[in-house]
């Protein structure tokens, strides 16, 4: 027998829970509303009305949100049967932490709200311990040499946008290390289209700052399927250049959507959605293969898709934003 | 003393029994395994999914009744053993084999399309019953197995 039986319970849960994903007409509904507490108003008919009660002004909807996004992980990871493929998603929690926790220590800012506890892989106080006693011998060992070399780097100077570039690139490292052994095509689809996307966006973010190669290279993330000397060459060409060199892949059409309005709006907005639309569509294939793993994470994604509406919403909502506006930059949902 | 030709006939009958049953255990299983999560969700599903997850126990009786049909032609039921010869055994073993063969693929895969019913639904649940008749299909084939079966024993010259 196949062990294609392993995931059946968990697929069941999840086909319920699918159900209660914040659907289309509910998320026109917050968007059409007419201030952020109507919008809330409609969020309350949802799952997330479990953390809606101690809520003091709309203000706070970002703790209903990291609420929920708790919430899933824990419960994901709970019933899933193979869980180092919760730590792969999970994996950006702890580095976020590691981030905060160094840069708190070196720019003496106290921002310890930003912590996440509980759903990431490792225990936040495993990782306060290692960077307090600067002995990052307890960590995983992608994460430990980036740690290292970061303390070493600060002891000459202090600069924060290392700690963010070298552990991004870390984790990332990881990340595919683990997709290598787990040997599950639709992970491995997922995060090449990911950091391939990401790359684009990086590459036309330095460009627009005007920086050097050197940086770039710090900055792209590995194992793309678009390689970084491509991508490093394209730095000094013309806008038009990185388009037509993109325009013929798999990601011809957000890049040309995306990087004409660039050109016109001087925004990446549209390249952002675009691009988070793409990979909800990909993920939605996963709705397919009901033996395996990819409903989970499926589900997941669209949990994380789902929290990065709303807060698109809200913030809307919040700032008064038209309408139209708030609907350009809405992704697509998953059900 | 038991004739070759009868022991073969035992083994064909034990073979029925056992290969179906065993693809009527997994099939079942399978779609008990995904009826769980979504009752563990939604325990008002649980008619619906039991339902589903009866299905591939078809093939187990199937192949209870072939059986049991091959013991009682040999006379085992009954004390009128009939001494069979070589050709005779063989030709009961291998009567028992669609059912065998047939119930325990059949089984599985229904587990599966009944499993996927299952999760449809989770998320549909006045589908119930296309779901059903999904699942159903595949029955056919344990329904030919089995007709098959019985026919070659009702007409195998002992």
């Amino acid at each position: 027998m196949p062990n294609s039986d392993r995931y059946l319970y968990a697929v069941g849960r999840i086909s319920v829970m699918e159900t209660r994903l914040v659907d289309s007409s509910k998320i026109e509904r917050m968007v059409e509303a007419k201030d952020a507490e109507e919008a809330l108003k409609v969020l309350a008919e949802t799952e997330y009305a479990g953390h809606m009660a101690d809520l003091g002004s709309v203000y706070e909807y970002e703790k209903i949100l990291e609420a929920e996004l708790r919430r899933v992980y824990l419960e994901v990871r709970k019933m899933m049967p193979s869980p180092e493929i919760i730590s792969l998603f999970a994996r950006k929690f702890d580095y976020h932490n590691l981030k905060v926790l160094i840069k708190a220590k070196y720019l003496q800012e106290n921002r310890n709200e930003l912590l996440v506890k509980d759903v990431g892989n490792i225990d936040l106080d495993v990782l306060m311990r290692a960077v307090s006693d600067e002995d990052f011998s307890d960590l995983p060992p992608l994460m430990r040499e980036a740690a290292e070399e970061i303390t070493e780097a600060f002891r000459l100077e202090v600069d924060p946008q290392l700690v963010d570039l070298r552990l991004d690139q870390a984790m990332y490292a990881e990340i595919f290390a683990d997709l290598k052994a787990l040997k599950i095509p639709f992970l491995t689809g997922y995060f090449t289209r990911f950091t391939d996307l990401t790359n684009i966006k990086t590459l036309l973010r330095i460009k627009r700052l005007g920086l050097d190669r050197r940086f770039l290279a710090q900055a792209l993330l590995p194992a793309g399927e678009i390689e970084a000397e491509r991508l490093l060459e394209q730095l000094d060409e013309p806008l038009e250049l990185i388009l037509d060199g993109l325009a013929h892949g798999p990601y011809a059409k957000v890049v040309e959507d995306g990087i004409l309005t660039y050109q016109k709006t001087d925004t990446l907005t549209r390249y952002e959605k675009l691009a988070d639309d793409y990979l909800i569509d990909y993920i939605k294939q996963a709705k397919h293969n009901k033996f395996g793993p990819e409903p989970i994470v499926g589900y997941l994604l669209a949990k994380e898709n789902e929290i990065k509406i709303i807060r698109i919403i809200m913030v809307g909502k919040i700032n008064q934003l038209p309408v139209e506006e708030i609907k350009e930059r809405l992704r697509d949902v998953y059900v | 003393m038991l004739s070759t030709g009868l022991v073969y006939a035992i083994i064909g009958a034990a073979a029925a029994v056992l290969f179906a049953g065993i693809g009527s255990a997994i099939g079942v299983g399978l779609v008990g395994q995904a009826a769980a999560g979504v009752v563990a969700e939604d325990p008002d599903k649980f008619g619906s999914t039991l339902l589903l997850q009866a299905l591939p126990g078809t093939q187990g009786i199937y192949g209870m009744l072939t059986g049991f049909l091959i013991i009682w032609r040999i006379g085992l039921i009954g004390g009128n053993v009939i001494d069979l010869t070589l050709q005779q055994g063989l030709s009961v073993l291998f009567a028992a084999m669609p059912i065998a063969f047939g119930g325990l693929l059949s089984a599985i895969m229904q587990g599966r399309a009944a499993a996927s019913g299952v999760y449809m639904i989770a998320k549909r649940p006045e589908e119930v019953g296309k779901a059903i008749v999904y699942a159903v299909m595949v029955e056919t084939y344990a329904v030919l197995a089995l007709l098959m079966s019985i026919i070659t024993l009702f007409y195998i010259p002992l």
